[in-house]
């Protein structure tokens, strides 16, 4: 018995380490030529052999992969020439550059301590990589780091590669043009896979291979199961609603980590259904989420706000707002008329969870009942939330549509 | 690295440092490499070998001797004729480095000031020099080092003379062209191995000739010194001690076999590497001399036993190498201002045949020597004070693939293409050239400098910076040869200022080598250019100052630049400034009262046109078949047409030929059973430079939203639909979203939720493909559109999984 509970588990635990591990997401890419790693490994490999400084760029929405690759091909090319490379992250750079800055005199001490680094390296067959991750934020202000790397990279004896990650699709845009003039401009552009990649992604990273030390009768059972799930038309719909908001690589394999979590232990196989699960955990709607919490006096305030709104009034505090609920619980008669002291805590709370928010940022010292204030929902939204809220009084609902369609 | 500086401490370090700790390990290496002589052999005599007479009652007779012959002080000859004949000589044993060099410290204390030092000296017939490089004895008491054969003996033969001879690449030994079998016409050209060698590197045992009986095989002093038996070192100092024994300061060469890695497969026969190891010995040890070259010179001579090929510095603290820098080249660049007038002056000196004789005391001679010593040494880092423990960084090893590489056409036009890459001749700027060179001689030839400058401007990769130091680096080189008066030289880039302040300080360190506060250093500096109290030694020189990028020293009132350019106004200023900036109206922005100082004479560098840049990478690529002719040319039309920026055009050459490469590397990878060879396949052709050109030139938004997400691109239509409804520039998330969701309840789709869809503009707000607000601010979010409407529509025009969404646009 314990054995049987520990067999799905321990899929389990293979399938989260593989869905965790970039170098086996990505490992399809070593093989095929046409991939922007094999460029980019065959960019950095060459300019190591041949001796030569090279920059290159690469851009691209997040979650596609670039540091993921760059790592890759850096692991493989320690491999490959095992102390012919140094690898000098952004971030030590910048610390190191902080570092001699406030003990020692001025920075140009520090880019010529740089460029001397350079030539010994050179001279001793190292090549520097720099990886510069977030490289349109190094490309702010006077761009004298990026200047006098790249022109100290202009000199024979030096080897080195400068290698910026963006996600800005015009960083090299920003580039002031002395500065553009001395980078080579060799980019990569990474785009989110294709619906076939992807398919054949989820395949790649859920199917069990024969050798992951699980029982074969588990893993025959689990592959066919997993076989039958891809062919259900519900999972392609869940594929391709996903993809509608978000197709990118890193997306996908939260989607699947979610997947693999809801996996049911009692039958150890997983499911259309915990596909599905995982497909509405990260298709949530926070702001609706918490406007289905709201107690029936908030929504009374956001109504309110909302009448007001429409009013074309253009702004409005909270005493505004009191009033307006003031007129509506004279005409109306409710039994939900409230002092205004616990309107107030009311507000308060619809501010801390950023339904409303102040109009501006001046006037900090005023006090909040007569501070501007907008509504951050839309009319959509919470007309689909009050019907949604099967509390909601009929008034309210009334009040709020027909001021709407008058 | 401060050996060489001070003598003291560096003769404390035993010579037998670097030897001992490697000898197991080079001992069993040098059975495979030098098979003809048993290696046992040297181990006991270097180890036991007593020395018949005590060495110091020897060189106190040598001295006293030495004495007589040459006047104490302010000689300027010093000729030492060879005393012992070569046979005594061999009989008496010659000291080893090691013992007089712990003595040494002793007897310096005694006389501490009576040293003289010489360029220069005569000694057993040899003239030996500064910077020579020499054979050192090694062993003591080596009966066979008696004779010196200065000629090689055929291996076959046994006889030395009678023809030509050639030399086996792979054991070194020599060969008469007739002996060999078959017999050889002439000297083949490239590599070549013995028949022996050829039969051994086939796996077979080689039956080598045995000399006949009753002679030994005479080993040349190369052969010992490949087998240990000797040292070399070049001289770097030489100097007489009080009581008259001559001494030199050297740097001692290692073989292979004696580093820490032993001897790698690519190691070339010939091979030394420099140490950092220095020494002081007599020079009586010294034998004669060799010579090391740089593998360039090694190249080209091709005669001469003697010969050794030196590319590599290997530091016997750290185990490590390092590539040697080309020594020519550091000269000119880490040559300070201070150290011409010295060069200038003393040519004369070492020029002819007598012997300068100076004192250490002198300031300027010991600091002559301590940076001479320390631009070999350190190499790279000049700067005083500022190592940081640079000199660990080196490799444990060579790797073999920088110098096993046979390098194909497109590598070598790669090579080429770089940036770094100086050119051999700089192309299409020969009027500006011209001009500047005028310019610069006007200013230093006239007797009363009058200060004077020049703006070069012009857009970016046209040559301004090379084309200038290109001049300097001509008027040097006239200088050297003596047709101009001595000058000074300071190149500064505006960027590599930490602010414009700073370049007060850079020029006063510069020219006085002293570092102080900007306020001070202006303060100097306006005195010394106003005519009053004058910076450095050489204060009569006329000052050329250069700066790269001067738009960068702009400041609120501009004060920096009007500092400087008031300087070469100035009476007996004996100042010229050069100033490099992108822009034309540079001094048009500037205050009237700089414009009127700064924009007399101006030198435009227009950009390049398409046959210039043509003509460029031609020049470039000159002798090397990897580029199609139509290929160069579209390339420099397509920059011409666009910037004429020269790097730019060279970049894109350069990937295209990467891209060539990688073709071919992948294709030879994937078609190795084939074999099928395309003749036309490793030559760039004009798809290559499109793509290159496609790269650069093209912004890549267009492939991004054509990938987008589905709802990403119904924003992005919904965008463009309310931005021409409206009008306006931008448009609140809000209306967005409206619209977003009718169109999709229109068109059947799932409507998201707006939470998706402020995602979804933050994503897109990310890689600026829409400037956005901050997400948090919802509802009242303003997005606007980063690229051109038209883009978005052409992008989206047809996509296959939304045809709905064209009717839209």
């Amino acid at each position: 018995m314990v054995a049987a509970v520990s067999v799905p588990s321990q899929a389990q635990t293979v399938l989260r380490g593989r869905l965790c591990d970039p170098a086996f997401v990505h490992s399809a890419l070593r093989s095929s030529p046409d991939t922007n790693y094999s460029k980019l490994k065959y960019l950095v490999a060459s300019s190591v052999s041949e001796a030569c400084n090279n920059s290159v760029l690469l851009l691209g929405p997040r979650g596609c992969g670039k540091a993921a690759v760059v790592d890759m091909v850096l692991d493989d090319l320690r491999k490959e020439h095992p102390d012919a490379i140094s690898v000098e992250i952004a971030r030590q750079l910048c610390l190191e550059h902080q570092l001699s800055f406030s003990k020692m005199a001025s920075s140009d001490d520090n880019t010529e301590f740089m460029i001397d680094m350079l030539q010994e390296c050179g001279l001793a067959h190292k090549t520097i990589l720099f990886v510069l991750e977030e490289f349109d934020l190094f490309a702010q202000g006077k761009q004298r780091l990026l200047y006098s790397l790249l022109d100290a990279m202009q000199s024979l004896t030096s080897q080195a590669v400068v290698i910026g990650v963006s996600c800005r699709l015009d960083a090299d845009q920003l580039l002031e043009k002395r500065v553009r003039s001395r980078f080579s401009h060799r980019k990569l552009l990474f785009i989110s896979p294709s619906l076939d990649d992807i398919q054949w992604l989820v395949e790649h990273l859920l199917i069990l291979a024969k050798d992951s030390g699980l029982p074969a009768k588990y893993i025959t059972d689990y592959n066919s199961r997993l076989t039958s799930i891809f062919s259900d038309k519900k999972f392609k719909g869940c594929l391709n609603s996903l993809m509608d908001a978000d197709a990118t690589t890193s997306n996908i394999l939260r989607f699947l980590f979610r997947a693999v979590s809801y996996m049911d232990m009692e039958s150890g196989f997983p499911s259309i259904e915990s596909f599905l699960k995982a497909l509405s955990s990260m298709q949530r709607q926070p702001k609706m989420d918490s406007l289905q919490d709201l107690s029936i006096l908030e929504l009374y305030i956001l109504v309110c706000m909302h009448r007001l709104e429409d009013k074309e009034q253009s702004s409005y505090n909270f005493t505004s707002i009191m009033k307006e609920y003031r007129s509506i619980q004279d005409a109306y008669k409710t039994s939900d008329k409230y002092a205004s002291t616990v309107c107030f805590r009311a507000f308060e709370h619809l501010l801390d969870r950023e339904l409303i928010s102040f109009g501006d940022n001046r006037g900090r010292n005023q006090a909040l009942e007569y501070r501007p204030v907008k509504l951050l929902i839309s009319s959509r939204e919470l007309a689909q939330s009050l019907k949604l809220n099967t509390t909601c009084p009929v008034v309210l609902q009334k009040l709020f549509d027909r001021e709407r369609y008058m | 690295m401060d050996l060489a500086a001070t003598p003291s401490r560096s003769k404390s370090k035993p010579r037998s440092s670097p030897a001992k700790p490697v000898a197991a390990p080079a001992e069993s290496r040098m059975d495979l490499c030098t098979p003809s002589k048993p290696t046992p052999r040297r181990k006991s005599k270097s180890t036991a070998s007593p020395a018949p007479m005590s060495p110091a009652t020897r060189s106190t007779v040598r001295h006293s001797r030495r004495l007589l012959e040459t006047p104490t002080k302010a000689a300027p000859e010093v000729q030492v004729k060879a005393t012992p004949t070569p046979t005594s000589r061999g009989k008496r044993a010659a000291p080893s480095p090691k013992t007089p060099a712990q003595r040494e410290p002793k007897r310096q204390k005694r006389h501490p000031r009576k040293r003289a030092y010489y360029w220069k000296v005569v000694y057993d017939g040899g003239e030996f020099e500064v910077g020579d490089d020499v054979y050192v004895k090694r062993r003591e008491a080596a009966e066979s080092d008696a004779e010196d054969p200065e000629e090689e003996e055929c291996r076959v033969c046994f006889r030395t003379g009678g023809g030509v001879m050639v030399e086996c690449d792979a054991c070194l030994g020599g060969f008469h062209l007739r002996c060999v079998r078959p017999p050889l016409r002439r000297v083949p050209e490239g590599d070549w191995a013995c028949p022996y060698c050829e039969v051994e590197r086939a796996g077979k045992v080689a039956e080598r000739p045995r000399p006949p009986e009753g002679k030994r095989i005479k080993r040349t002093a190369r052969e010992k010194l490949l087998s240990s038996d000797l040292w070399a070192a070049r001289i770097e100092s030489l100097w007489r001690e009080p009581d008259g024994t001559f001494w030199a300061k050297v740097r001692w060469y290692i073989i292979p076999e004696e580093t820490a890695a032993g001897r790698q497969p690519h190691n070339l026969r010939r091979e030394l590497y420099r140490t950092n190891d220095l020494g002081d010995i007599e020079m009586e040890t010294i034998l004669r001399h060799c010579s090391v070259m740089s593998p360039k010179d090694f190249r080209d001579a091709n005669d001469g036993d003697d010969v050794f090929y030196c590319e590599y510095e290997y530091d016997i603290h750290w185990h490590n190498f390092k590539r040697l820098v080309d020594i020519d080249d550091e000269l000119e660049t880490k040559e300070d201002p201070n150290d011409k007038p010295y060069n200038a002056g003393d040519d004369y000196n070492s020029d002819t045949d007598e012997d300068s004789e100076y004192d250490e005391e002198e300031e300027s001679t010991s600091s002559f020597s301590a940076r001479r010593n320390q631009s070999h040494g350190l190499a790279a880092n000049s700067r005083k004070g500022r190592i940081y423990g640079l000199q660990k960084i080196g490799i444990r090893k060579i790797p073999e693939h920088v110098r096993c590489h046979q390098k194909t056409e497109l590598e070598k036009a790669k090579a080429t293409l770089l940036l770094a890459t100086l050119p051999k001749s700089l192309p299409c700027r020969d009027k500006e050239m011209e001009e500047i060179s005028i310019f610069v001689k006007d200013a230093i030839c006239n007797d009363q400098c009058l200060g004077r400058c020049l703006y070069i401007h012009g857009v970016p990769g046209t040559g301004k910076t090379m084309s200038a130091l290109a001049v300097m680096r001509r008027l040097r080189s006239e200088f050297d040869s003596g047709t101009l008066r001595p000058y000074c030289f300071i190149e500064i880039n505006g960027l590599k200022l930490a602010s414009p302040e700073n370049i007060y300080k850079v020029v006063y360190e510069q020219l006085s080598g002293h570092r102080v506060g900007w306020k001070k250093a202006l303060h100097y500096l306006t005195e010394h250019f106003s005519g009053g109290t004058k910076i450095g030694k050489q204060a009569n020189q006329p000052i050329i100052l250069l700066i790269d990028e001067l738009d960068l020293l702009l400041t609120r009132n501009q004060s920096v630049l009007y500092n400087i350019l008031d300087w070469p106004t100035k009476p007996n200023s004996n100042l010229v400034v050069i100033g490099i900036a992108n822009t034309m109206d540079l001094p048009e922005k500037l205050l009237p009262r700089i414009s009127s100082r700064m924009g007399i004479q101006r030198l435009c560098f227009g950009p390049y046109s398409y046959r210039q840049l043509q003509e460029i990478i031609t020049s470039r690529l000159k002798g090397i078949d990897a580029f199609e002719e139509q290929a160069i040319e579209f390339a420099s039309r397509k920059v011409a047409a666009m910037s004429g920026d020269a790097r730019r055009a060279l970049e894109i050459c350069r990937r295209a030929a990467e891209f060539a490469d990688y073709r071919v590397k992948q294709s030879r990878q994937s078609a190795q059973s084939t074999a099928s060879a395309n003749k036309g396949d490793g030559v760039v052709c004009m798809g290559d430079i499109e793509a290159a050109i496609q790269e650069v030139f093209q912004a890549p938004h267009i492939q991004v939203m054509k990938n987008c997400p589905k709802f990403g691109k119904v924003i992005l239509v919904a965008l463009v639909h309310e931005l021409y409804k409206s009008g306006l520039g931008e448009v609140m998330f809000d209306k967005l979203a409206t619209t977003v969701s009718s169109w999709c309840h229109a068109n059947r789709e799932l409507v998201p939720g707006y939470d998706t869809l402020v995602k979804i503009c933050c994503k897109l707000g990310e890689s600026k493909i829409i400037l956005c607000e901050e997400g948090s601010k919802h509802k009242l979010q303003k997005l606007q559109l980063n690229y051109p409407s038209d883009d978005v529509t052409f992008a989206l025009k047809e996509s296959p999984d939304l045809p709905w969404l064209s009717k839209y646009l």
